[in-house]
């Protein structure tokens, strides 16, 4: 299978601003469809599908990130949206998701039950993602700044971490372009949805170094004598020291100019 | 040969050459979009030349005079030449007089050509230092000529001889006029701006004493979105940028280029004018934005990318002072603002924290991300009523995004104080109060602009108040200035404004021995230039016994803070910081604080790091001084 017949789905929801709690973009679903948008040659390529009962508007900050066309299905209540959403991708390669759900009655379980129903594998919380000869490789996201690489045969479904992209550019003439279509609803057996109260309880967190701030800073940069990671520039000017925390920040890739 | 035959002949040729160039320009401005002007404009050139024009030409008194002599002595010589020799009257009299303004005209081309011995660094060279040689040839021609006529015979066989010289005069220097405006050379001003006198997209500026600085909304339902290529442009701005004398007075003002960042507001013009003509740009022979290339462009093709880096776009802090500056009245944060519409609408591509404030504003009605609740926590305690539906209110408190910022929750304590201690009735609106969309509106969001705007007016109409007073200068423009084109009119006062009334009618009780002392005062753009209010903050210093020892750029010549037109966001980096610059003409001064009246002043002024002055709110200054209750 040659990348230009690819066929690529990406699944968005909106969600809801932490701040104002108005409809958005979800994070982790611009993300997924910002790595859906270089796989293909055009946003018309891509099967973009939402399943659930929000507005039209509430859809709209994806389109206005490049989305030519949403397709919306409508759900009857209590139907299990991850067979809704399945029914519609039997012939799709790579299915592409967010990996947590932006608010709402997203659960984070969809990408899961989706790629259980599809009886294909899923590669969780991607930051980077790769198509070639019949399977996808996948950078996974690991806490702490490790990274881990995952690879399947296509189909597979992959769901994307909210750091695999800088957020989408929005663009109003795309809002007005862009399209959102109605699918008929589809009659399915309604699932039964358990509803159960989370158990788990929180952990305090246990700080890693006993020693004080001032310890661990002098801890951080070379003391005299001791050997450390840093360094401490006393000579020279103002420009010149901060020259020296721009090499730093350049060589760890903190800035880019 | 006869001689006045030949000055018909030359006259008629200069005019049809003239007439075939003025036709192949208008071919270019004519790429441009329509526009809404009338031809009657035509008949205001004369009192727009003389008042409006000449005003701003006026701050320079040696150049005004040089050009009152050589454009008026070229003007009459060329009206006299066009009765005397193109009608062929042949009157010794008005030879006598053509003789007159060709002196008046030489006299003219000494002062600019003194001008160009030494020029200073924002005049443009190349084809431009020829000028003055071109004009002192056609006045040497039209004397002699006019010289001939008067001695008819007496001259004798030397008459053939100064006959060829002033021949040759005229036909060199009246090349340059005949010849400008088709080759795009510099004698192309006088033409294209006197044109642009009559088709100026900004007719209110001439009538009456408002002053017109809004932006003008697009109609986004019509897929307007701003302008993309040159002949995306109206034809005539595009006229307006063929204005252009290169003189430089907008490059010596702008604070982008001062601080090094890739923005020459002259050069920015000549870009234009390169892509309208769809030129190589290697002609320009001025200072470039720092850092960047000549660059070539072409009427249909994108600016962005060909002619016009993108960081050049977005360093512009839309301060006006290019804008105050030009002698040709050219509208330089109009095509910055346009150009930044098409970008930002459709590609959405602002750079650094622009893309992120927008964001914020759609999903949060605030640049910052907060919560429309703690807007007003800092008066938590100060007793300031949250205006009810229903309810009345003398004064409306708008405070703007500034109630976020920490330091300028004390200036709006102070406010509300000094509010308070003059017995006004005033309440605020809580968390119903949105933003205003003004720096959307400047970073090209023309859509979110719109949005805020609608919910900023559809919320004012659900409250019953009288006035509206706010600290923030960009919201006051915005409300003043910009929501009447889509429909809201408010009657609003700055702070500084309401409280130079309330002190010239002693309704303020100010402590008897307050110490007198010694400030400088920053203009904020937004109310100086924006609104030409630069008397009531000072009138306030004075009404409360500060003395304000001015900058050398103040008032209408205020440096911009570095803020404005969302500056701080994109973040375009050049070789200095534009506060820290502001702080160094508020050192000069030698005051040890510098009063502010601009949420957005305040923030970049005390942003600047080391040994500096205080940075001081105006309703700081006068709460201080207020009696004790």
């Amino acid at each position: 299978m040659s990348i230009q017949n690819l066929k690529v789905a990406v699944l968005l929801a909106p969600a809801t601003h932490p701040v104002s709690g108005r409809p958005c973009a979800a994070a982790a679903d611009s993300a997924a469809l910002a790595l859906a948008l270089k796989l293909v040659p055009s946003p018309q390529h891509l099967l973009v599908l939402y399943a659930g009962d929000a507005d039209d508007a509430a859809l709209g900050p994806y389109l206005a990130q490049g989305v030519s066309c949403i397709n919306v299905l409508p759900t009857l209540a209590g139907a299990e949206i991850s067979r809704v959403l399945a029914r519609q991708l039997q012939d799709v390669d790579l299915v592409l998701c967010g990996r947590r759900a932006g608010g709402g009655q997203g659960s984070a379980m969809l990408p899961y039950l989706l790629a259980e129903e599809l009886e294909a594998p899923l590669l969780p919380d991607a930051l980077q993602l790769q198509v070639g000869n019949g399977q996808v490789e996948v950078e996974q996201y690991l806490p702490k700044g490790q990274r881990r690489q995952l690879a399947a045969a296509l189909p597979a479904v992959v769901s994307v971490h909210e750091r695999a992209s800088a957020p989408l550019p929005y663009a109003h003439a795309r809002l007005l372009q862009g399209q959102i279509r109605h699918l008929s609803p589809v009659s399915l057996q309604p699932g039964v949805v358990h509803l159960e109260p989370a158990s788990r309880r929180a952990r305090p967190l246990v700080a890693a170094s006993r020693a004080s701030g001032h310890e661990r800073m002098l801890g951080a940069i070379a003391t005299d004598g001791a050997k450390a990671g840093g360094v401490v520039v006393k000579q020279g000017d103002p420009v010149e020291k901060a020259q020296v925390l721009l090499t730093y920040l350049r060589d760890h890739h903190l800035v880019d100019f | 040969m006869n001689f006045p035959l030949a000055l018909t002949g030359l006259f008629w040729l200069g005019a049809i050459l003239l007439s075939l160039g003025l036709a192949r320009r208008a071919a270019l401005w004519r790429q441009g979009r329509a526009a809404q002007v009338a031809w009657s404009g035509l008949f205001a050139i004369p009192k727009r030349y003389f008042v409006d024009l000449h005003h701003v030409v006026a701050r320079d008194p040696f150049i005004a005079r040089a050009h009152v002599a050589v454009a008026g002595g070229a003007v009459a010589v060329l009206a006299l030449a066009a009765a005397n020799y193109g009608l062929m009257l042949y009157l010794p009299a008005l030879d006598v007089l053509m003789l007159l303004a060709a002196g008046l005209m030489f006299a003219g081309a000494m002062l600019v050509r003194s001008r160009r011995k030494s020029p200073p660094a924002r005049l443009s060279k190349g084809a431009w230092n020829r000028l003055p040689r071109s004009l002192t040839l056609f006045a040497i021609g039209a004397g002699l000529a006019a010289l001939l006529a008067i001695s008819g015979d007496a001259l004798g066989s030397a008459a053939r001889l100064l006959a060829l010289l002033a021949l040759a005069g005229l036909t060199l220097g009246g090349a340059e006029l005949a010849l400008g405006i088709g080759l795009g050379g510099p004698m192309k001003h006088a033409v294209a701006g006197l044109l642009h006198l009559a088709f100026h997209p900004r007719q209110e500026r001439f009538s009456g004493n408002k002053r017109s600085t809004d932006l003008k909304p697009l109609d986004l339902d019509s897929n307007e979105f701003g302008v993309e290529k040159p002949a995306d442009f109206a034809w005539n701005r595009l006229l307006s940028f063929d204005a252009c004398v290169q003189c430089g007075k907008c490059e010596a003002a702008c604070p982008a280029y001062a601080a090094g960042q890739p923005l020459n507001p002259k050069k920015l013009i000549q870009d234009m004018v390169t892509g309208l003509a769809s030129g190589d740009g290697q002609g320009y022979a001025g200072n470039p934005h720092p850092g960047q290339a000549l660059r070539g462009g072409d009427a249909q093709q994108p600016i962005l990318g060909g002619l016009l880096a993108e960081d050049t776009l977005w360093a512009c802090t839309t301060c006006r002072a290019c804008v105050q500056e030009c002698p040709m009245l050219i509208e330089h944060v109009d095509t910055v603002v346009s150009l930044r519409r098409h970008v930002t609408l459709t590609r959405g591509t602002v750079p650094n924290k622009g893309a992120e404030a927008l964001a914020n504003l759609r999903d949060t009605d605030t640049v910052g991300g907060y919560p429309l609740a703690a807007r007003y926590h800092w008066a938590v305690d100060l007793n300031v009523p949250v205006l009810l539906p229903g309810e009345h209110a003398d004064w409306l408190l708008l405070a703007g995004e500034g109630a976020f910022d920490m330091r300028y929750q004390r200036a709006l304590r102070a406010l509300v104080q000094v509010l308070k201690a003059a017995n006004l009735k005033v309440a605020v609106l809580g968390e119903a109060e949105p933003d205003c969309g003004d720096l959307a509106r400047r970073l090209g969001d023309e859509a979110t602009f719109q949005q805020l705007a609608g919910k900023m007016m559809s919320t004012l109409r659900h409250y019953s108040f009288d006035h509206i007073v706010t600290p923030d200068p960009h919201l006051f423009h915005c409300l003043a200035n910009e929501y009447p084109a889509l429909g809201g009119n408010y009657r609003i006062q700055h702070h500084s404004q309401l409280i130079a009334e309330l002190l010239a009618k002693q309704q303020i009780p100010l402590r008897a021995d307050a110490e007198t002392s010694t400030i400088t005062y920053h203009d904020p753009c937004y109310l100086g230039r924006y609104n030409g209010e630069i008397d009531a903050p000072r009138q306030v210093f004075k009404g409360i016994g500060i003395k304000v020892v001015e900058m050398e750029r103040s008032g209408m010549k205020s440096r911009c803070c570095g803020w404005g037109g969302g500056a701080s966001f994109t973040d375009i980096p050049g070789e200095r910081r534009i506060p820290d610059m502001r702080m160094d003409d508020i050192r000069a001064t030698g005051a040890s604080q510098v009063a502010v009246a601009c949420p957005n002043c305040t923030a970049m002024l005390e942003g600047v790091v080391g040994e500096r002055a205080e940075v001081v709110e105006l309703a700081e200054l006068v709460a201080a001084r207020l009696a004790k209750a």
